[in-house]
C-alpha cells in the first residue's frame, strides 16, 4: 500500500518540480509576486512527496517486499536486517531517489533563507534548483523506478555486493552524495544573483559563501570517510589510490576550495565578482561529472558498483549546465565589473588568486588524467592506465607548493605588502623550517623529498601559529589575561580563524600523506599457528584462527599476539569473510593506530590448517589524518556559527564616536 | 601558563619544530627492509594487476596479483632491472598493465599536457594580475566623473531615493567591519 503511494508520489514531484521551475523563473522576470510565491510553496512541497517515496522504498526494504523489483536486487532474505537501510542506496535508482530527497531537503532550507536575505535573487535561485531537481526526478521516473513492480513477485532477493556490508556504507556514500549535490546549491544562488541582474552588488556574497562552506565541509566528510574506509575493509594498507571514482569526487572538491576562498575576496574587496560566478559552476559542473562517472560512465574502477548506461544523460546535463551557465554569465558579463583594483602584486588578493589558479589545475590534471585514456582508446585503440603512480609524481608537487601557499598567504596583508614586512612575516616559518629539516637530517630521516615536504607543513603550521601568538600578545598588552585574549581573539574574527583551524588539518593531513607515502613498511609473511614473525619495533605471534560459519558466509579470524620493543601491547584480531552466494570474500584488517604509527595485519585466504600469507603494514603518521577530519570540521563549523548579538553593542558606540568627531 | 610565557619569545617555535620532527623522524626512521624488498615493491607499485582494473599488483589480494608479485622477485633475483620486469609484463598484457603510460610515443601527451597547462595558467595569471594593478588612465577617471546641472541633479537624487526605497535593506555592512583584525 505505502509502495503504491510512493510509486503514485514521484510523477506527482515531477510535475510539481516542472512547474517550480517555469513559474519560478517567469515569475522572476515578469515581476509577479504571486506566481513567485506559487512556485515556493511547491517547492517546499517536493522534498514531502519525495520523503514518501523514500519511506514507501525503506518499509519495502524491511518488510522484505519482493514484489519490488529494486527491493529483489538489493537485499536478500539473509541480508542482516540493519543493512536493509543501506540496501535503499546501495543500486542506482535508489541512490538517485536518495541524491533527489536529500537536495530536494536542502534546497527548501536555502531557498527559506534567501527568499528572506535576496529577494530579488531568491526566485531565479529556485527556478534554477527547481530545474536540477526536474533532472532527477525525471531520470526516477522514466529510467530508474526504484518502486517499480515486478510482474510475479520473488521469493528472495539477490542480496548485495558484500564489499558494502561494512559499517562505512552507512556514513561514506550518503555524506558522499550529499556533498556532491550540495555543490547545486552556491551554484543556484550564484546563478539566481547573475540572472536577476545582480551578480555585481555582493549581495549573494554571504549566503553563497555559506552554503559554499556547508558544501565544501560535506564533500570534505565524504572524502574522508571514504579513505578510512578504503583503509580499514578494502586492505590494501593505502587510502587514496587516484581510482576514476575517488578522483571525480576529488575535483569538485579542489573547485570548492578555490570558491571557498575566492568568495572572501569579493566579500572583503569587492573583487574577483565574474571569476567567481565561473569558479562555482566550474565546481558544479564537476560535481555532475562526479554522479556520472559513478554511475556506469566510461572509466573502469573498483568503485562502479551501480552500472549503467543513465551515466550518458549526466554527461548530457553536464554539457547543459556548462553551456546555460555561460550563456547566462555572457548575456550579464556588463552586470559583474570588479569595484575593486588590485594594489599590488605583492598582496593577500593575488595569494588568494594563486591558490585558485594551482586548485583548479589540480582538478583539471586530474581531468586529464581520468579521462586520457577514454582518449588513447578512441584515438590509437592503445588502451593504456593513468594511475597512482602519475597523479603522485604530476599533482605532488602542486599540492605541496598549495600548502606552502596555506602557510604564507593568509599572512599577507590585503592590499598592498612591502617587501621588507612579507621578509619579516616569513622569517619566522622559514627558520622554524629550517630547524626542522637539521633536526631531520640529524636524526635520520634524509629522504629529500620527505624532508621537503615536512619543512613546508613546519612553515604553514608556524605561519598559522604565529599569527595566534601575535594576536593573543598585542591583546594582553592591552590588559586582557591569556585566555581571555585568545578567545576574543578568535571570536573577534570567526571566518578567519576557523579557516586557520581548517589549514592546521589540512597541515595534519599532508604530514599524514607524506609519512605513510615515503616511510610505509610492508612485508608479506606466511606463518602457521604458533609462529612469531617481526616487523620493525613490532614482534607478533599468530596464537589462534577462530572459525565461525553462518548461512551466508564464514568467517575465520587470526588472532594475534603483539608486541612492541618487547614490550606486549595486546591481542589484534584480522578477519577474512567468505560470502558463499556471491563467492567473494571481504578482508577485515587488525589495526593498531598511534600518533607516531599505525600497525595493521591483513589476513589472505586461510590453508585448512590455518596457515595463511598475512600482509603486515607499518604506516607512519596516518593517525593524523583523521584527526585532521575533527579539525575541518569545527574549524568550518566556527566559521559559519552565527555571530552573537552581544559583540554587536560595539557598533552604536562606534557610530555614536564617529558622529561626535564629525560634529 | 607556562604555555603563554613561552609565546612571548620565538622559542615556541623551536618547541613545535622540535616536537614535529622527532614526531616524524621517530614515525619515519625505524624500519630496516632488505633494499631487494624495496626494489619489488618499487616496481609492484606501478605493475597494474590486469583482472582488477586500477589496482597495482602491490595493492590487490586477486591470486594473479601474488602470482605476477612472485614473478617480479624472481627476475630481480636473476639480475633483471625495473626497465626489463616492466617490459617483460607489457609484452605479456599490453601497455596497460602499467599503471603510468610510458614517456614515449603518442602517449608523450598525458605527460607533456599537465606542465603545459600550469605554465599557461600561471602566465594568464600573471597577466591577469598585471593588468588588474595597472593604475587607471588620468582620461577615463576625468571622464566617469559628470557635471549635472541643477535639474539633472534632481531628477537624478530622486532616482536614487526611489531606488533605495525599492530596494532591499543593505545587508549588515557595519557588524561586518567593527570585527576589526587585530593588525600590528
Amino acid at each position: 500500500m505505502i509502495v503504491d503511494a510512493g510509486f503514485v508520489a514521484l510523477p506527482i514531484a515531477l510535475l510539481v518540480c516542472v512547474y517550480v521551475s517555469v513559474a519560478s523563473l517567469i515569475g522572476a522576470w515578469q515581476r509577479l509576486p504571486s506566481l513567485v510565491l506559487s512556485a515556493r510553496y511547491g517547492l517546499m512541497t517536493v522534498p514531502i512527496l519525495l520523503l514518501i517515496s523514500t519511506l514507501a522504498l525503506v518499509s519495502a526494504f524491511v518488510s522484505h517486499d519482493f514484489s519490488v523489483r529494486y527491493v529483489v536486487e538489493n537485499s536478500s532474505l539473509a541480508l542482516p536486517s540493519i543493512y536493509t537501510w543501506v540496501a535503499l542506496y546501495a543500486g542506482n535508482a535508489g541512490s538517485l531517489l536518495f541524491i533527489a530527497t536529500i537536495f530536494g531537503l536542502i534546497s527548501v532550507v536555502a531557498v527559506v533563507g534567501l527568499a528572506r536575505k535576496l529577494p530579488y535573487t531568491a526566485p531565479y535561485a529556485t527556478g534554477v534548483m527547481a530545474i536540477v531537481l526536474t533532472f532527477f526526478v525525471g531520470i526516477i521516473v522514466f529510467l530508474a523506478n526504484p518502486l517499480e513492480r515486478l510482474p510475479v513477485p520473488a521469493l528472495d532477493g539477490q542480496g548485495i555486493n558484500p564489499l558494502l556490508i561494512h559499517f562505512g556504507m552507512f556514513i561514506h556514500p550518503p555524506v558522499q552524495m550529499m556533498g556532491l549535490i550540495s555543490v547545486a546549491i552556491p551554484f543556484s544562488i550564484a546563478m539566481g544573483a547573475l540572472l536577476a541582474g545582480r551578480g555585481g552588488r555582493d549581495e549573494w556574497v554571504d549566503q553563497g559563501r555559506f552554503w559554499g562552506m556547508v558544501s565544501w565541509l560535506i564533500l570534505t566528510t565524504g572524502l574522508l570517510l571514504g579513505s578510512w574506509w578504503a583503509y580499514t575493509i578494502l586492505g590494501w594498507g593505502g587510502y587514496w589510490a587516484w581510482d576514476p571514482v575517488e578522483n571525480s569526487a576529488l575535483m569538485p572538491w579542489l573547485a570548492m576550495t578555490a570558491f571557498v576562498h575566492s568568495i572572501m575576496v569579493q566579500k572583503r574587496r569587492r573583487m574577483f565578482r565574474s571569476w567567481n560566478i565561473i569558479l562555482v559552476a566550474v565546481a558544479f559542473t564537476l560535481a555532475e561529472m562526479g554522479m556520472f562517472i559513478n554511475r556506469g560512465g566510461p572509466v573502469p574502477s573498483v568503485h562502479s558498483f551501480a552500472q549503467s548506461t543513465m551515466g550518458w544523460l549526466f554527461l548530457g546535463f553536464m554539457g547543459l549546465t556548462l553551456v546555460a551557465s555561460l550563456v547566462a554569465f555572457a548575456w550579464r558579463l556588463d552586470t559583474l565589473k570588479s569595484e575593486g583594483r588590485l594594489d599590488s602584486i605583492l598582496s593577500r588578493e593575488s595569494a588568494f588568486l594563486t591558490q585558485n589558479v594551482l586548485f583548479l589545475a589540480v582538478a583539471f590534471i586530474t581531468l586529464w588524467g581520468t579521462i586520457y585514456p577514454v582518449f588513447s582508446k578512441a584515438a590509437s585503440d592503445v588502451v593504456v592506465t593513468v594511475g597512482q603512480p602519475f597523479f603522485d609524481r604530476v599533482n605532488g608537487p602542486i599540492l605541496l607548493f598549495i600548502v606552502f601557499l596555506m602557510g604564507v598567504g593568509p599572512l599577507m596583508p590585503w592590499r598592498r605588502a612591502n617587501p621588507r614586512i612579507v621578509a619579516k612575516i616569513l622569517a619566522y616559518p622559514m627558520v622554524g623550517a629550517a630547524i626542522t629539516v637539521v633536526i631531520l637530517w640529524v636524526l635520520g630521516v634524509r629522504h629529500p623529498v620527505a624532508v621537503l615536504a615536512i619543512g613546508v607543513c613546519v612553515i604553514s603550521v608556524v605561519g598559522i601559529g604565529h599569527e595566534w601568538v601575535r594576536g593573543v600578545l598585542s591583546r594582553h598588552h592591552k590588559g586582557e589575561s591569556y585566555i581571555l585574549a585568545f578567545g576574543r581573539l578568535l571570536a573577534a574574527n570567526r571566518p578567519r580563524y576557523g579557516g586557520y583551524v581548517v589549514h592546521l588539518g589540512i597541515s595534519m593531513l599532508a604530514l599524514g600523506a607524506i609519512g605513510s607515502s615515503f616511510y610505509d613498511v610492508q612485508r608479506d609473511f606466511n606463518m602457521g599457528i604458533g609462529q612469531t614473525e617481526s616487523l620493525g619495533r613490532y614482534s607478533f605471534t599468530y596464537t589462534e584462527l577462530l572459525e565461525k560459519s553462518l548461512p551466508d558466509r564464514e568467517e575465520q579470524t587470526a588472532r594475534f599476539q603483539v608486541s612492541q620493543d618487547g614490550r606486549r601491547i595486546g591481542t589484534m584480531d584480522a578477519k577474512r569473510t567468505f560470502y558463499l552466494d556471491h563467492r567473494v570474500a571481504a578482508t577485515r584488517a587488525a589495526i593498531r593506530s598511534t600518533p607516531i604509527e599505525d600497525f595493521y595485519i591483513v589476513p589472505s585466504e586461510f590453508n585448512s590448517d590455518g596457515r595463511a600469507v598475512f600482509r603486515v603494514y607499518v604506516n607512519p603518521m596516518v593517525w593524523w589524518m583523521w584527526l585532521a577530519g575533527a579539525f575541518f570540521i569545527a574549524g568550518t563549523v566556527f566559521a559559519l556559527w552565527p555571530r552573537l548579538h552581544t559583540q554587536d553593542k560595539q557598533v552604536p558606540k562606534l557610530r555614536n564616536h564617529v558622529s561626535s568627531i564629525q560634529k | 601558563m607556562l604555555v603563554f610565557k613561552l609565546m612571548k619569545t620565538p622559542l615556541y617555535i623551536l618547541l613545535v619544530c622540535g616536537l614535529l620532527s622527532v614526531l616524524s623522524a621517530v614515525a619515519c626512521t625505524v624500519q630496516k627492509i632488505p633494499s631487494h624488498e624495496i626494489q619489488a615493491q618499487e616496481i609492484n607499485k606501478t605493475l597494474m594487476c590486469p583482472v582488477c582494473p586500477g589496482e597495482s599488483i602491490d595493492q590487490s589480494q586477486h591470486p594473479l596479483a601474488s602470482q605476477m608479485r612472485g614473478v617480479v622477485d624472481e627476475k630481480l633475483e636473476e639480475g633483471w632491472n625495473g626497465e626489463q620486469v616492466r617490459n617483460f609484463f607489457v609484452e605479456r598484457y599490453g601497455v596497460r598493465v602499467l599503471l603510468e603510460p610510458p614517456r614515449r610515443g603518442g602517449n608523450l601527451l598525458v605527460w607533456i599536457v599537465p606542465p603545459i597547462g600550469i605554465v599557461m595558467g600561471m602566465l594568464v595569471l600573471y597577466m591577469v594580475l598585471r593588468m588588474m594593478t595597472r593604475p587607471q588612465p588620468e582620461g577615463e577617471l576625468r571622464a566617469s566623473r559628470v557635471d549635472l546641472t541643477g535639474p539633472e541633479r534632481e531628477t537624478y537624487f530622486s532616482l536614487v531615493e526611489q531606488a533605495l526605497l525599492e530596494d532591499v535593506p543593505p545587508p549588515d555592512q557595519s557588524s561586518e567591519n567593527s570585527s576589526t583584525e587585530p593588525e600590528e
